[in-house]
């Protein structure tokens, strides 16, 4: 398995850049990001996308043809469910909240757990041991100067901006 | 088809295939066909016959690989891949629900194809998710009526059958007990009372078994290797190595210690797919990576083992505003009719992947003791397998499980009853009910339980919708928290 060696991003941020703070609704924003790549799918390209131009576009193997005693005709395309029935996520969400309301049940957003009441722990973002300190700039915890040097060359205002 | 077309035409058009298109007629068959179960989960589906003793476990997906151009690899196929590296992923589902129907579509007809799991007469019993939104459920009707030509089909969500599988298992249908449903996308806690969901009691977190994959990436990438494009290996990686620690701070501790000393690092070997196809555990972890090593990539693994799956019982350890799994529980819990509680705390049943975690279940029952009160009994039960309990719920037996002998008797009457007009009634019954009630369409055996489920859901409903919260808290829950 090919692996790339150095940690990623490390490029050194100036000094100056270093003491800058970043707000509340930056470090919101911040955390949203992160939510988002952790519910990625995959973090490269599509390792074909060469290829979607180009007859080579690999197929499936011809399982519709191997179901058996059916009825041709009622055959579809994928094009005509995905037009048909696409909808993004938010409006899923949407209409399933208008239909709960109409008939006084609980919906999709209703179910999501509270704010938990247990003390927040605090893990350094380097090591993962404890972090009781927090970054002055981005607020990212640390435990130790050697953890906040490589922070700060790292990932502290990487995705501020 | 177009969008103007009323529900009701539709509902006829279906009905009028579903009779016209059938050259013989199901009555003249001696036996009824065997169900086809299909646990349709957002990483893998679960499926087969209803007689067979345990499913196959499919990939739901389509996977890319750098080495293969010429091919996708659709769900098993990635069996027939020599390169696994740098897979990449077409999954179906976004946050468990399916949106990509460019990817189920093709996986669903290869699954379903002569040489998987073909589906002849049989009647399918297929899982949703809780709360699955209603243009997914349309479309998921019109794939299997229209296309497929399913006789019937019953759609419920795996802790339904999950449910179905522990009342067997308990020889009796009105215990109440309480899901947790650990997977891919989501975790769910779903109170079963009085024989249905307790639809106000049924909680969510936004963690799954992705996310954990995904942050083990994450800080790997950012400690040791780029491995951000490695799910498939991390996710090995992840399932060898994770567990549930019983005490964090003891186990920190411990994880602090130089390596010679430290009994939670371990050395892991990243598969070359040449040499090593699969990933493992180093036997005696080497306190120095030596020369020996260079033939290999190492990851080394410390407090990463246990800080991943800790996620689930705390998500603020990485900013997410949510309860963890113990206090969902205790949630979900004191959200239910007081007289069910004690007995929903002894009746916890424990599925999904991440269930797998060795000491997950410990580590729950530890949470829960120090949550609930201390004279509460809390039992949780582990199955075996944890990923196939709910399918194993959905076997002709179960489904079938009535609990008093006059159901029973109806059971055998009706087993050769023909199935025209039953699924017509389906179609129908499917159209006028609340899928979230544990109702739906499918062959009439399972319908008598289905119509006792809408029964006692009202009941249940009624009697206890009077109640406001206040009324229902007997303790103030925040002294336990
Ligand atoms: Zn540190
Ligand atoms: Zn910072």
């Amino acid at each position: 398995m090919p692996l790339k060696g150095a940690p990623r991003g490390s490029n050194r941020i100036k000094d100056n850049e270093k003491r800058r703070v970043i707000d509340d609704s930056q470090r919101k924003r911040r955390q949203r990001k992160f939510m988002e790549l952790l519910e990625s799918d995959n973090y490269h390209e599509d390792p074909h996308a060469d290829l979607v131009m180009s007859k080579k576009v690999p197929k499936f193997d011809n399982s519709l043809e191997q179901r058996t005693s059916r009825n041709k005709k009622k055959e579809r395309t994928v094009d005509y469910y995905q037009f048909k029935y696409r909808k993004n996520f938010q409006q899923l969400v949407e209409d399933n909240r208008a239909e709960a309301e109409l008939r006084n049940c609980p919906s999709y957003m209703d179910v999501q757990c509270k704010e938990s009441q247990l003390p927040q722990r605090r893990f350094c973002a380097v090591c993962g041991f404890l972090g009781p300190y927090s970054c002055l700039s981005c607020g990212t915890r640390y435990c130790s100067l050697k953890c906040m040097g490589t922070h700060m060359d790292t990932r502290c205002l990487k995705w501020a901006s | 088809m177009n969008d103007s077309e009323t529900r009701s035409t539709r509902l006829q058009k279906r009905r009028r295939s579903s009779v016209g298109t059938r050259e013989t007629p199901v009555k003249s068959q001696k036996t009824s066909p065997k169900a086809l179960i299909v646990d349709n989960g957002a990483y893998s589906i679960k499926i087969g016959y209803a007689e067979d003793s345990e499913p196959k476990v499919i990939p739901n997906c389509i996977m890319k690989a750098k080495s293969e151009r010429k091919r996708l690899f659709v769900g098993q196929q990635i069996e027939e891949c020599r390169d696994c590296s740098g897979l990449y992923y077409l999954l179906p589902c976004e946050r468990g629900y399916i949106t990509r129907w460019e990817v189920q579509k093709p996986v669903w007809d290869h699954v379903f194809s002569k040489n998987v799991f073909p589906i002849e007469d049989n009647p399918v019993i297929l899982t949703q998710p809780l709360f699955n939104f209603k243009s997914i459920q349309d479309c998921i009707d019109e794939i299997f009526f229209e296309e497929y030509e399913v006789s019937s089909l019953f759609r419920c969500s795996p802790s339904d059958l999950t449910y179905l599988n522990y009342a067997k298992h308990k020889q009796t249908k009105n215990d109440a007990c309480l899901v947790v449903d650990t997977g891919f996308s989501f975790t769910h806690v779903v109170p079963y009372v009085l024989g249905n969901k307790f639809l106000r009691g049924i909680r969510r977190i936004n963690v799954g078994g992705k996310l954990l994959t995904n942050h083990l990436k994450d800080i790997i990438s950012y400690r040791q290797y780029n491995v951000m494009e490695e799910t498939y290996v991390i996710n090995q990686v992840k399932e060898d190595t994770c567990y549930v620690s019983k005490d964090i701070k003891k186990d920190l501790v411990k994880a602090a210690e130089p390596y010679k000393l430290n009994s939670i690092v371990r050395n892991y070997v990243l598969p070359d797919f040449n040499l090593i196809r699969r990933g493992f555990i180093q036997e005696n972890v080497k306190t120095e990576l030596n020369d020996e090593d260079n033939n290999y990539q190492i990851l080394r693994l410390n407090n990463e083992r246990f800080i991943v799956p800790e996620i689930l019982f705390h998500p603020s350890d990485i900013g997410i505003k949510s309860m963890g799994i113990a206090e969902a529980i205790v949630d979900s819990i004191c959200s239910c009719p007081q007289d069910q509680r004690q007995l929903l705390a002894r009746n916890i049943i424990l599925n999904g992947g991440n269930c797998k975690f060795p000491g997950f279940k410990e580590r729950l029952y530890a949470d829960l003791r120090s949550l609930l009160p201390v004279d509460w009994p809390v039992k949780l039960y582990l199955p075996e397998d944890p990923i196939t309990y709910p399918w194993k719920g959905g076997g002709k037996q179960e489904l079938a499980l009535p609990i008093n002998e006059d159901d029973n008797k109806m059971e055998v009457e009706e087993e050769n009853d023909e199935m025209d007009e039953s699924s017509n009634n389906l179609s129908m019954a499917a159209e006028d009910v609340d899928s979230e009630k544990g109702v739906n369409k499918r062959g009439r055996r399972t319908k008598v339980i289905e119509e006792e489920n809408v029964q006692t859901q009202n009941t249940v409903e009624n009697e206890y919708n009077i109640f406001d919260d206040s009324e229902i808290f007997p303790f103030d829950v925040s002294s336990y928290l």
